[in-house]
């Protein structure tokens, strides 16, 4: 059946042209005369440059159709809604990087023993923030640690220019929750991002066990030492059925391989110590990978976030730490600006024996001196 | 440059020779007499922190790419003392209020001797428990006799010790004893409070040329209960002491024992 115009459409219609305009020829525009089918059909065009063109064709957009005003239901797919499922289980604020000290005990007064590991925050700086209107989520990303330039790419060194910070060992991104959750780019993450007795996951890569056979990786019986057997012992046996099932080797049948180097996250570790000074956090139990691996800690997600006012306050102290790390930032762009410019044109070595280096040198002390104190 | 006329050269020297030495300022390392200025010419870059160029080189013709500034981080060493003993505030003690840091604090690479040293201080105020694993005359070694005895009171333990786990606040001592004429191996954590006292009641006559005595679990090497040894060291123990009815451990303290 076709679809039925709005009244608004043909009420109008009526009123000019009482004599010849019924609900038939509206609906069926071409059996009507030449001058009611010029009414109903729009006289703007809507595929021009100035209406704004696309590639795709005009069925294409999906949007068009569930319109927030539409009063249909909210869409259940799309980015939007993945954001909204996903909300509840998006930490509020940004995790930080560390590197796994090893393990040790907590002794209690009462003779308890608590097994915990111990994470050290080197040098952990916000590096960029990511949007939703630019990258489709919120999140943070970090860096830890230093890396000589010599090791950097130039595409990263770019990079690490037009933030102003030095270039760092590991980048990592925690996705947050909403634009609150974003943090001034530049600043230090000490120990005390997190308090004592919250709860945190904690993502390592384990250790990597090489290539290993079934018996290890997947804890396979193996096969008997005696009778009859012959050079089979820890042989995985037969893979699949035969005849009967399709004579074939099903698909994510556990075989041997490369077994451990994966990323395991521990969830729910409470925090047992935060010392700025060592820059530690120590969180109750183990963390997957080797000692001087690289470890991501957040705010747990299967827990209820930290209290608001303790969120409230990390920020404030941060801002507190570090209050010109905006004026940084913007000093550092306009710096990368000058030099990308430079750099394109071919005019950095001019540059630099012009007396830029000699401006910034003015204020650098010896490099990679980090006994130095400012 | 080569067409140039001969009488120009030696400007031109001069002039290279300039630049090159403004460049080799900024790039050599200065000596510490030279004092840092902070350069308050351009007011723009006054916020930027410190920064030198990383200069990118072709290959083959060794001349100048690219280059990138390449920013340091302002940094502060932190210099904890390690007879500190950190305090666990509770979760609602009220926090100091953060002041405007001077740089990037930079954490020492290895924390774990000072936690270990902070932990100890606070589970070990006497030292006596540190003196029984330390490697001098007077600590415990594999191959003595030790009595271990307990803080909710019960039978003490007592066994030769196999092994000494030296692991800060974590350290262990493995004993090895027959209880009921089966072998019996207990690890104890030194720095325990469940642990009150750890006593040496028997020297080994040679020092033991292993660090774990695991051959202590063959037949052959077994030593069997040492209830008997024990026995005897608290009746020499109970008569030497002065006061009657033989001290029984020290409280939290591991006294080493007097031959």
């Amino acid at each position: 059946m076709a679809p039925r115009l709005p009244a608004r459409c043909w009420r109008q219609l009526q009123t000019h042209h009482h004599q010849q305009s019924t609900i038939t020829t509206l609906v069926r525009p071409r059996a009507s005369s030449p001058p009611t089918t010029t009414l109903l059909l729009p006289r703007t065009t809507t595929r021009g440059v100035k209406y704004g063109w696309s590639t795709l064709s005009p069925r294409a957009k999906v949007t068009r159709f569930n319109q927030v005003t539409a009063g249909l239901p909210a869409p259940t797919t799309g980015p939007a809604a993945a954001l909204k499922r996903r909300e509840r289980t998006t930490p509020v604020r940004a995790g930080v990087l560390a590197i796994k000290k090893g393990m040790t005990a907590f002794m209690g007064k009462a003779g308890a023993r608590i097994p915990c590991t111990v994470l050290q925050l080197d040098r952990v700086q916000t590096v960029a923030n990511k949007t939703r209107a630019k990258n489709g989520y919120f999140a943070v990303q970090v860096g830890l640690g230093e890396k000589s330039a010599d090791n950097v790419t130039a595409p990263l060194l770019g990079y690490f220019e037009a933030k102003g910070i030095a270039p760092k060992r590991e980048l990592a991104e925690f996705k947050v929750r909403d634009a609150s959750g974003l943090l001034p780019v530049g600043v230090q993450l000490l120990p005390d991002w997190f308090h004592v007795g919250q709860w945190v996951d904690v993502r390592a890569n384990s250790r990597g066990m090489g290539f290993a056979g079934g018996m290890k990786r997947h804890g396979f019986k193996g096969q008997e030492a005696s009778h009859g057997n012959s050079k089979n012992h820890r042989t995985i046996g037969t893979v699949g059925p035969s005849q009967g099932g399709g004579s074939r080797v099903y698909p994510g049948k556990k075989m041997p391989g490369r077994m451990g180097n994966e990323r395991v996250t521990m969830q729910n570790l409470p925090v047992l110590m935060v010392d700025n000074d060592l820059g530690i956090v120590v969180v109750k139990g183990c963390v997957a990978g080797p000692k001087g691996c690289v470890v991501k800690i957040q705010d747990a997600v299967k827990k209820p976030p930290p209290p608001q006012k303790f969120v409230e306050h990390s920020r404030k102290v941060l801002e507190e730490r570090f209050p010109d790390a905006e004026e940084v930032l913007e000093a550092a762009r306009k710096r990368h600006l000058e030099l990308k410019e430079a750099r394109r044109e071919g005019r950095i070595e001019q540059l630099l024996a012009a007396g830029v280096i000699q401006e910034a040198a003015a204020a650098s002390p010896i490099p990679g001196d980090a006994s130095v104190v400012y | 440059m080569n067409v140039a006329p001969l009488s120009r050269r030696p400007l031109g020297c001069l002039k290279t020779a300039l630049r090159q030495s403004r460049q080799q300022n900024a790039l050599v390392c200065r000596s510490m007499a030279t004092a840092t200025a902070t350069s308050q010419s351009a007011p723009g870059l006054a916020r930027l922190p410190d920064h030198n160029f990383y200069q990118l080189k072709d290959s083959k013709t060794k001349k100048l790419r690219s280059a990138f500034a390449v920013y340091q981080t302002p940094m502060v060493k932190t210099e904890p003392d390690p007879k500190k003993v950190v305090k666990r505030l509770p979760r609602n003690a009220p926090r100091v209020p953060a002041e405007k840091l001077p740089g990037f604090l930079i954490p020492p690479p290895d924390p774990m001797p000072m936690l270990h040293a902070t932990q100890i201080a606070r589970m070990d105020p006497t030292g006596a428990r540190t003196a029984l694993l330390a490697k001098t005359r007077q600590g415990a070694r594999p191959g003595d006799i030790l009595m271990v005895t307990h803080r909710r009171g019960g039978e003490p333990f007592s066994g030769v010790c196999m092994s000494i786990r030296r692991a800060g606040i974590d350290s262990a001592v493995l004993l090895r004893t027959h209880l009921n004429k089966v072998g019996v191996e207990m690890w104890y954590k030194v720095y325990n409070k469940n642990v009150a006292g750890i006593e040496i009641v028997k020297r080994a006559r040679k020092r033991a040329r292993r660090a774990r005595l695991t051959y202590l679990r063959q037949p052959k090497h077994d030593m069997g209960s040492v209830s008997e040894i024990v026995a005897q060291w608290k009746k020499t123990r109970k008569i030497m002491s002065t006061r009657g009815g033989g001290q029984k451990g020290g409280k939290g303290k591991a006294k080493p024992a007097k031959k």
